[in-house]
């Protein structure tokens, strides 16, 4: 016990004596933080819109009124000319081209069936799917709205669909940042525990010292263990600043319990941590180290449903994600944090994690050797 | 305790095919200077690591103050005292830093602790160094201070692998004062060198070729064996006698 008090003393003084690595720890987790949480947004706001009235009546002006009133769309554009939409769409001036043909509000009072022609850009599919929603979802609310028995168009609209009313739970206002925040905290507790650990073994595989260690009476579990207290410390004090930054800079929703957080991290830090021995105990140097903790990162967020959500992954590879212990801790997150879940809702996620905790760090204490090759 | 620091018969190891050290028996006594000689993958530091616990051996039989090497290496660790030659302590922690850790490691008490860095910063005249960070010490200096803090548990035997690589000739020649000094204390000192001029300090040599003793004398003996007036002769002669077969 002494001997692992002595080795977590020597660690922190290392840690805190390194000003370069009190930034990695400390200062860049929060610039990534404040960058990535808007960055990465899957909210499709401000699309840039071009309108091409033919018809000119109180009804288009209506219609183009509704658009411009949401933040979903800025109209950028008034024009006659069909032509000058290709042109935008192929310099990005515009995203989508809202087409009322002459005649439209005629057709409409005859009770003849009106068209109005959208046209978007399809480059970007996911983008035009949720412009083409968001236009339909304005049309057929205006068609609604002006639900008199003279506009045949709004009768034939709410003839033919079931009214629908909508209410999002957990995220009422779809704020994508509710869901990427928590995930980056994810992404956090994977790079930083991996690297430190991986990153401080090699170090000292290095410069000769862990060899040093080898010949004195330390014992390898208290060796490791005087390594991985410090970084769960570490860890844990980083999920504290990165929490404290979400809650009250994004207004990120807590609803869960703290303390099922707390111990579910711990797992995954297991896990995590141990994946950094692992890399060090084949790697012989810190570039090496880097670049093998690098690919497990990049395999790890990319698998885990960060922003790739994982139903939309072909299903070989989504089988391949339950190979990946980030997966599951990923899921756990957005469910504490967004629906307030608890462990009886976890249960299968917290056991797969386990699972991996539990193969990883016995994989990675079995490998590292007092001993050198 | 054992007159015999160091008791080795029929030692190997192997890496896979490669043959590192064959078959090697010696007999090293308590308070011994004993050196080992050899070029570049002769084996010796494969020899010193074995000797420490840091390989295990893949076949023979081994005792290192008595204990065997299979058996007993963690106890083994407490005995003896390691100097590799890479720096092996912190240099992010000042002097005083890192004599308490190795100190700790090696379960001595605060006190002691205290009573020993004091008196091994003074000897090395290092005692104005002792908050500064051990990075910035200069490199002659850095020898004596490793093997002083290798030493802090009173070994009985300590391994020295190349110590004096990387060190100018002055340095090196404060260093085998201290080694005199250790030895003449009834500590046994093993210590692997490719500098010839060292080897006539040792008491007694072995000299090894591809992973076997080839010769193992008092550095008089030898020259006197093979007629030659200097140990770097002496090797020569023996290098070419064992490339020709």
């Amino acid at each position: 016990m002494k001997r692992i008090l002595q080795m977590m003393q020597k660690e922190f003084r290392q840690i805190f004596r390194d000003r370069p690595m009190m930034g990695i720890i400390f200062i860049v987790p929060l610039v990534q933080l404040l960058i990535l949480a808007f960055a990465i947004t899957t909210d499709v706001k401000h699309i840039k819109m071009s309108v091409v009235d033919f018809d000119k009546s109180a009804i288009s002006r209506e219609i183009i009124n509704a658009f411009s009133q949401t933040e979903r769309f800025d109209i950028k554009d008034f024009t006659q000319d069909l032509h000058r939409i290709d042109n935008d769409m192929r310099s990005w001036k515009t995203q989508i081209a809202l087409v009322i043909p002459a005649g439209f509000s005629k057709d409409m009072q005859r009770g003849a069936k009106p068209q109005i022609h959208i046209s978007a850009d399809g480059v970007d599919g996911n983008t035009a799917g949720i412009a083409l929603g968001y236009a339909q979802a304005i049309l057929v609310k205006y068609g609604l709205e002006n639900n008199s028995p003279d506009v045949s168009l709004t009768r034939r609209i709410s003839l033919h669909i079931v009214n629908m009313v909508e209410r999002m739970w957990y995220n009422l206002e779809l704020d994508s940042q509710q869901f990427m925040v928590p995930g980056i905290v994810v992404v956090l507790l994977t790079i930083i525990p991996m690297m430190l650990s991986a990153m401080s073994l090699v170090k000292e595989k290095e410069i000769g010292t862990l060899e040093q260690l080898m010949v004195t009476p330390l014992r390898k579990h208290q060796l490791l263990l005087g390594k991985i207290i410090p970084f769960l410390i570490l860890s844990y004090l980083e999920l504290a600043i990165v929490m404290t930054v979400a809650i009250l800079l994004f207004n990120i929703a807590m609803n869960g319990s703290y303390l099922l957080l707390a111990s579910l991290s711990f797992l995954y830090l297991i896990t995590t941590i141990g994946l950094g021995i692992f890399i060090s105990t084949f790697t012989h140097t810190q570039q090496q180290a880097m670049f093998v903790a690098w690919f497990f990162m990049v395999f790890m967020i990319i698998m885990s449903g960060f922003f790739i959500p994982i139903d939309n992954m072909p299903g070989s590879l989504q089988a391949f994600t339950y190979l990946n212990p980030m997966r599951f801790f990923m899921a756990i997150i957005r469910d504490i944090f967004q629906k307030g879940s608890g462990l009886s809702y976890l249960s299968r996620d917290s056991a797969m994690m386990t699972f991996y905790g539990i193969i990883i760090i016995t994989l990675a204490v079995f490998k590292f050797r007092k001993r050198v090759s | 305790m054992s007159e015999i620091a160091v008791q080795t018969s029929g030692l190997t190891k192997k890496f896979g095919d490669f043959v590192a050290v064959d078959q090697v028996s010696i007999d090293v006594k308590r308070g011994e200077i004993f050196g080992f000689l050899g070029a570049n993958g002769a084996g010796k530091t494969t020899m010193i690591r074995m000797l420490c616990g840091l390989l295990k051996p893949t076949s023979g039989e081994g005792k290192v103050t008595g204990l065997d090497l299979y058996a007993e290496s963690e106890r083994i660790k407490q005995k003896i005292g390691y100097m590799s030659q890479k720096f092996s302590l912190y240099n992010d922690l000042t002097l005083s830093e890192n004599i308490d850790f190795y100190g700790g490691i090696y379960g001595l008490n605060p006190t002691d602790i205290e009573f020993k860095k004091n008196q091994l910063l003074a000897d090395l005249q290092l005692t104005p160094w002792r908050d500064k960070l051990t990075g910035t010490l200069p490199p002659g200096f850095k020898q004596g201070l490793a093997l002083g803090t290798a030493m802090l548990h009173d070994p009985s035997i300590v391994f020295l692998d190349e110590p004096t690589s990387g060190v100018d000739p002055s340095s090196r020649r404060a260093f085998w004062d201290v080694i005199y000094q250790t030895a003449s204390r009834g500590i046994t000192v093993f210590v692997t060198t490719h500098f010839m001029d060292e080897a006539e300090y040792c008491h007694r040599i072995s000299i090894m070729s591809t992973g076997k003793i080839i010769a193992l004398d008092r550095p008089d003996n030898l020259r006197e064996k093979y007629k030659l007036p200097t140990i770097q002769s002496v090797f020569v002669h023996l290098m070419r006698q064992a490339s020709t077969h």
